[in-house]
């Protein structure tokens, strides 16, 4: 089914757009114009994904199916950057070959393909990290041999490496305080919930309000108080806080970071066995040992989970700080938009999906470590 | 060893325990029974502090529990409850070297403590690098026994240990915990709402209904004479007077003579165990035996009927 969507994709979408400039519509070329190796390996790889349905063995098929869809991804990219290089061969500079909707479906198809084969095959984390960390290096690889240095998505990159580390790290930073923040604020607040269950409902409340808002709205609104803030304190605004830039991004971030945290970690401690818990009070653990010893390792998996979510809510989230000047991977994404150009948003989008994902797998490992025994 | 004064305790104005008395003596096995909802767990739960008296005192060893810091007080009394709560993220030994690690005992010492325990409770030693959820119930509750008796306690509470397991492991952990008792001479208050439970374990026994103790003595005295209906109720009825073939033993009713041919029974057995010998062999009479395998008279059928009936 799925090969027969690649296939489809191949034949009638076009696989690269050729384009006089930047703002002009392209022309579509399609994958069998593409140099001859990687047009006949990506077809090759879609065919055998499609006859892969009538292998029987099942881990036979996961390793096949992985290897196939590793053979059309790289193929995929190899002719995108290769058709490139051809066309650009003979074109003026302004000119601009971006891959199309073939090229996308495509690399998706081989994606998910290797995704599901992992699935099937249930193979171990590592096994899919290291899949994942396989593909990626023959993506860099072949980024690093210049294969791409033709498609505008690349020539965008080009243009905009020397900001896109410091994009980077702003945007890890952003994140990362934000969840440092909301477990310095959210680890007091889930103690005081915890002793005093009256208080929960007025705190989630509250916690809930602030979710609901809009993230541009909360960007917005904590512009006002916090350049009054920096006029009326000479320290805060030496400190570079001001109404817009880092300090309001990162406190939007950990607004929203508060719920799904203190929740997580709410339900996480009440679920701890009552029999657990008075077996350990009923033997002398009281306090902090009670705490240390028996409570935070029994909730352990909720609080990974909570703060799982947090982190990858804020990766993404923090892309809209770059509307308030906060710098980030948002800020291509924002120029891109700006500028209609597709290439930029997608320098800015990509990263955040790939750093989320990544994320997403580090918490599964420890997850994993954590139930190991309950 | 133990001591109630007068204890009331009430949890949002429903009384849980009313004017409550009791002295438990050093070295019984101590069982509180009675129904759900009696108090039993509540005046438990007052002899290690875990729930404070709102009027009365309570002396263990002597010493007021309220003066006593609680965790301290609590390192120093063995407790087992009936969900087992062994921790599930530690290995059978640690959770059985729980309290000697929190007293800081020497690694040595807990190595030997651990051979100890794990011999006296006869767990098998391939069990202790297992995590809870590898162990079957009872193995679980075997281990939670080993823990409550890591730190050599003088007192351990018992609040129904065995109500969650399946009869054989339940009929094993009872025979167990008698002999336990009988070597260790620990003070022991067990907690249960079986009465043939209670009947089979206790030396001393208390029985409980609204918070109040409505009889406490020896559990012959308690068959022999109920206090009142309700007692008699609780303990069985009609079935009462098979409660107390369970209780009473051979050695009561032995008199002089052969009896009939056949397997000779112990004069420790229970008069439960020999009727069912005598129905099952067809015979009226058994030869009876002391612990030495001496033959020391026998059992007549007549006199097991005659001693419920005749007085």
């Amino acid at each position: 089914m799925l090969s027969g969507l690649g296939i489809a994709a191949v034949t009638l979408g076009s696989f690269v757009t050729f384009a006089p400039n930047r703002l002009a519509a392209g022309a579509p070329y399609y994958l069998w114009e593409a140099p001859l190796a990687p047009a006949a390996s990506a077809t090759g790889a879609l065919c055998g994904l499609a006859l892969l349905s009538f292998v029987q063995k099942a881990g036979a098929r996961a390793v096949a199916a992985v290897i196939l869809s590793a053979m059309l991804l790289w193929a995929g990219l190899a002719g995108a950057g290769g058709l490139a290089a051809h066309l650009m061969e003979s074109a003026p500079r302004a000119a601009r070959v971006s891959p199309g909707p073939a090229f996308w479906l495509l690399s998706g198809v081989a994606l998910f393909a290797a995704a599901h084969a992992a699935q099937r095959g249930s193979f171990s984390l590592l096994t899919r990290a290291v899949i994942g960390a396989a593909l990626g290096a023959g993506f860099f690889l072949m980024a690093a041999a210049g294969q791409f240095d033709n498609l505008s998505i690349a020539r965008e990159f080009a243009h905009h490496s020397s900001a896109f580390a410091s994009a980077l790290l702003r945007h890890i930073a952003l994140a990362g305080a934000a969840v440092l923040l909301a477990l310095t604020a959210g680890a007091p607040l889930t103690v005081l919930i915890l002793k005093k269950t009256a208080a929960a409902g007025p705190v989630f409340a509250a916690l809930g309000v602030i979710q609901s808002m809009p993230s541009i709205a909360l960007f917005g609104v904590l512009i006002a108080p916090l350049s009054k803030l920096s006029e009326s304190l000479p320290l805060l605004h030496d400190l570079g806080i001001g109404g817009t830039g880092p300090a309001p991004a990162v406190l939007a971030l950990t607004l929203y970071a508060l719920l799904p945290l203190v929740r997580g970690f709410y339900t996480g401690f009440s679920q701890v066995s009552l029999g657990v818990k008075e077996a350990a009070a009923g033997i002398g653990f009281g306090g902090w040992r009670m705490l240390l010893d028996v409570e935070l390792p029994l909730a352990l998996p909720a609080l990974l989970s909570g703060l799982r979510v947090v982190t990858v809510q804020a990766i993404g989230l923090a892309a809209v700080a770059a509307l308030i000047g906060a710098g980030g991977l948002g800020t291509f994404i924002f120029q891109g938009i700006g500028q209609y150009a597709l290439d930029l948003v997608l320098i800015g989008a990509i990263p955040i999906i790939l750093l989320a994902l990544l994320v997403n797998l580090v918490f599964e490992l420890l997850l994993r470590a954590a139930r190991r025994h309950l | 060893m133990i001591e109630f004064r007068e204890v009331s305790k009430s949890f949002g104005g429903v009384a849980a325990v009313l004017d409550f008395s009791l002295a438990v003596e050093k070295g019984s096995l101590f069982v509180l029974v009675g129904p759900s909802g009696s108090g039993k767990s509540t005046v438990m739960r007052m002899i290690n502090a875990m729930v404070l008296p709102d009027k009365g005192e309570i002396l263990v060893g002597g010493r007021d529990v309220r003066q006593r810091q609680p965790e301290a007080l609590r390192r120093s009394i063995g407790y087992v409850i009936q969900s087992i709560g062994l921790f599930p993220h530690w290995t059978a030994a640690a959770n059985i070297l729980a309290v000697p690690r929190l007293l800081k005992w020497s690694e040595a010492q807990c190595a030997a403590r651990l051979e100890a325990l794990t011999a006296l409770l006869r767990i098998d030693p391939s069990l202790l690098t297992r995590y809870p959820a590898e162990l079957s119930g009872g193995q679980q509750q075997r281990i939670s026994i080993a823990r409550a008796l890591a730190a050599d306690p003088a007192i351990v509470l018992m609040d129904e240990p065995f109500s969650s397991l399946d009869p054989v492991s339940r009929a094993a952990l009872q025979e167990e915990l008698r002999a336990l008792h009988a070597r260790s001479g620990k003070t022991i208050v067990f907690v249960t709402h079986d009465m043939g439970e209670a009947l089979g374990l206790a030396t001393h026994m208390g029985v409980m209904k609204d918070g109040r103790l409505i009889q406490k003595g020896a559990p012959e005295a308690i068959l022999e004479n109920p206090a009142e209906s309700f007692v008699r109720d609780f303990l069985g009825g009609h079935a009462l007077e098979l409660r107390a073939l369970d209780v009473m033993k051979v050695r009561t009713l032995v008199k002089c003579g052969r009896g009939d041919a056949g397997e000779a029974i112990s004069a420790d057995a229970s008069l439960k165990a020999a009727l069912s010998r005598m129905l099952a062999t067809r015979h009226s009479s058994l030869p009876v035996v002391d612990e030495s395998g001496q033959r020391i008279g026998k059992i007549e059928l007549n006199d097991i009927v005659t001693r419920r009936h005749g007085r």
